[in-house]
């Protein structure tokens, strides 16, 4: 994304601010909703429209576990493993979601094809629904058997690429 | 049992309030038309105080003293902040009443930043909570257009105005003055306190910091009085408060409660209970940065003092219960790995010490642990506790603490033998 898209994105919102560093979280989240993750040049857009350096809006990005500084899947699949879900069986949802993209379960990652990341997530508020689980940051799913989500990222294969990317 | 359902109208109405009609039929916006007519902001300070509302994101500071620390003289402008970053394991009220109406919260804010002398309020939402903050946008769209926000509201000279921001995936924003930094622009760090928000907060500024729960009981409040909320529930613990339960329990789900009239044991009771021929072992009952408590406190009555009283915090209210086939050392270790991740990193205590908590519980589970280790556990709860600048490293000690004191037995056995993971409790429906 470029300044230009940027400022026009920010222009409605400006006066809602007393100050324009408060733009940059705003700024850096819809310039991620273009390709799913943040480049460099996403990141010098953000500077740009915003008036700060790159190197402070990367300390900013970095912070946030739901900015990505590098590529991920086409969909971002979260898994709740906190306490309530661990309870409920989010441990043997994540296991089977691993073992079938063949990820490693420690860390999770991107499928070979591209299509999806499985990451682990702290609570995220569906207890309620436990065990749960969240595709980039929209839709949220449960309570899932190991099979449901298996079935959940089988559909998301299928399905054409999100026109923005909200994560 | 006292259950209540009179203070949030999506719950009184028994259903969505997600449009202005079905939340204005349903009473809404009448206590904010009454107020910009024939109260005084002094006026509804007052009401805040007297109500005794308590702030429901975890502290339980009471409301009506929080507003009115804020300067009167100060020509700076004050705001108000709505935190809605609720990311406490085990808690989703404030997500039920964002997503079933939204317009109470709304009329909340307004209604505090007419009290504080505010004209702008922000309502700092976690990002994962996107679709909630879609429901949000339309909601102060709406209410935008209707007249109960923005330049004048109601005819009125009074302007204020709501602005949404979304976070990123940060359970420290949720502290207040990481929430402050957040919106600010900056990485989500706590600050040093004092100076406390209500003198200098957003940009520097007097700014009023309240959950969503809190916020949206003002309009009830201000609607029927400040005498009706007082008189529901102990006079230091007035009002209705929603739990969120959730584990091992047959119904999970919000139950809004009055304070005092209900003890742990019902609570449990209303979302199901745990299975037939279960026993509960463990709760967290606010939340998981909170002594968890066992069986033998299960009489307790759900009041912030009786709950101080046994020695644990009645917090966000988010209830997790554990049966006698969890295991308190594997719980405890997830709880140890949510804080590790979730420290910010600012203090070297909190940062180390989440590090080398996590570390330890975990080679205890796996069976590598000796017996040393639970002193050394604990020889760190002190080098931790009071030696940072926020209350999340108090939140990851105490879980760890009071398990280690009330489950003893457990964590020997577990660094003796190791800790085998047992079978979760599995959902009993397919998606929903």
């Amino acid at each position: 994304m470029n300044a230009e898209q940027l400022r026009a994105y920010l222009e409605p919102i400006r006066g809602e601010y007393a100050e324009a560093r408060s733009l940059i979280l705003p700024a850096l989240k819809y310039a991620q909703t273009e390709k799913g993750h943040l480049t460099r040049e996403d990141l010098d857009a953000v500077a740009g429209a915003t008036g700060f350096s790159r190197a402070y809006v990367e300390s900013v990005a970095s912070f946030y576990d739901r900015l990505y500084l590098r590529p991920v899947g086409t969909r971002v699949v979260s898994v709740c493993v906190t306490l309530s879900c661990m309870l409920r069986g989010a441990d043997e949802v994540w296991e089977h979601l691993c073992d079938r993209e063949g990820l490693d379960p420690h860390h999770g990652g991107t499928s070979e094809d591209g299509r999806v990341t499985i990451q682990e997530a702290q609570c995220l508020g569906y207890c309620d629904r436990a065990p749960c689980v969240q595709v980039d940051a929209e839709e949220t799913s449960g309570p899932l058997t190991p099979e449901d989500a298996a079935r959940l990222v089988d559909e998301l294969r299928e399905a054409p690429a999100p026109e923005h990317y909200w994560r | 049992m006292p259950v209540l359902n009179s203070v949030y109208r999506h719950r009184e109405a028994g259903h969505l309030l997600t449009d202005l009609d079905a939340y204005r039929e349903a009473g809404g916006f009448r206590a904010l038309s009454s107020a910009v007519a024939d109260m005084e902001p002094d006026d509804l300070l007052y009401v805040f105080h007297r109500s005794g509302l308590r702030g429901r994101g975890g502290a339980g500071f009471p409301m009506g003293r929080k507003a009115s620390f804020l300067p009167k003289d100060s020509r700076l402008a004050k705001y108000v902040v709505c935190n809605a970053d609720e990311s406490e394991p085990g808690t989703f009220k404030d997500r039920e009443i964002m997503e079933m109406n939204p317009f109470q919260l709304i009329e909340g804010i307004t209604l505090a930043g007419y009290a504080i002398g505010a004209e702008r309020g922000y309502i700092y939402i976690r990002g994962e909570y996107e679709h909630q903050a879609r429901i949000l946008d339309e909601a102060i769209r709406q209410a935008r257009a209707a007249g109960y926000i923005g330049r004048g509201i109601l005819r009125s000279q009074v302007d204020f105005d709501v602005t949404l921001y979304r976070g990123a995936g940060a359970y420290i924003c949720g502290e207040e003055t990481g929430l402050l930094e957040s919106l600010e622009g900056k990485r989500g760090q706590p600050r040093l306190k004092p100076p406390f928000p209500a003198v200098a907060g957003l940009y520097s500024s007097p700014t009023l910091i309240n959950n969503v729960e809190t916020l949206s009981a003002l309009p009830p409040i201000v609607e029927r009085g400040a005498d009706w909320y007082a008189a529901l529930g102990p006079e230091k613990s007035p009002g209705t408060k929603i739990f969120s339960v959730s584990g091992h329990v047959q119904r999970p789900g919000n139950y809004e409660v009055i304070l005092g009239e209900t003890t742990l044991r019902e609570l449990i009771e209303l979302a199901g209970g745990v299975r037939e021929g279960r026993r509960v072992k463990a709760v967290w009952v606010g939340g998981s940065s909170v002594p968890v408590l066992g069986e033998q406190h299960l009489d307790t009555p759900l009041d912030y003092e009786s709950l101080n009283a046994v020695g644990t915090f009645l917090g966000s209210g988010g209830c997790i219960v554990m049966d006698d086939s969890g295991c308190i050392v594997r719980s405890t270790l997830r709880l140890a790995t949510f804080y590790r991740h979730e420290s910010c990193g600012k203090c070297s205590p909190c940062r180390e010490g989440t590090t080398w908590m996590e570390k330890i519980l975990q080679r205890i589970v796996d069976g590598e642990g000796r017996i040393e280790d639970i002193e050394l556990l604990e020889s760190l709860f002190g080098r931790i506790s009071g030696k940072v600048l926020c209350a999340l490293a108090d939140g990851a000690v105490a879980p760890i603490k009071s398990a280690l004191h009330m489950f003893r037995d457990d964590f020997v056995r577990a660094a003796e033998q190791g800790a085998p993971r047992p079978d979760p409790m599995l959902p009993a429906t397919a998606a929903s």
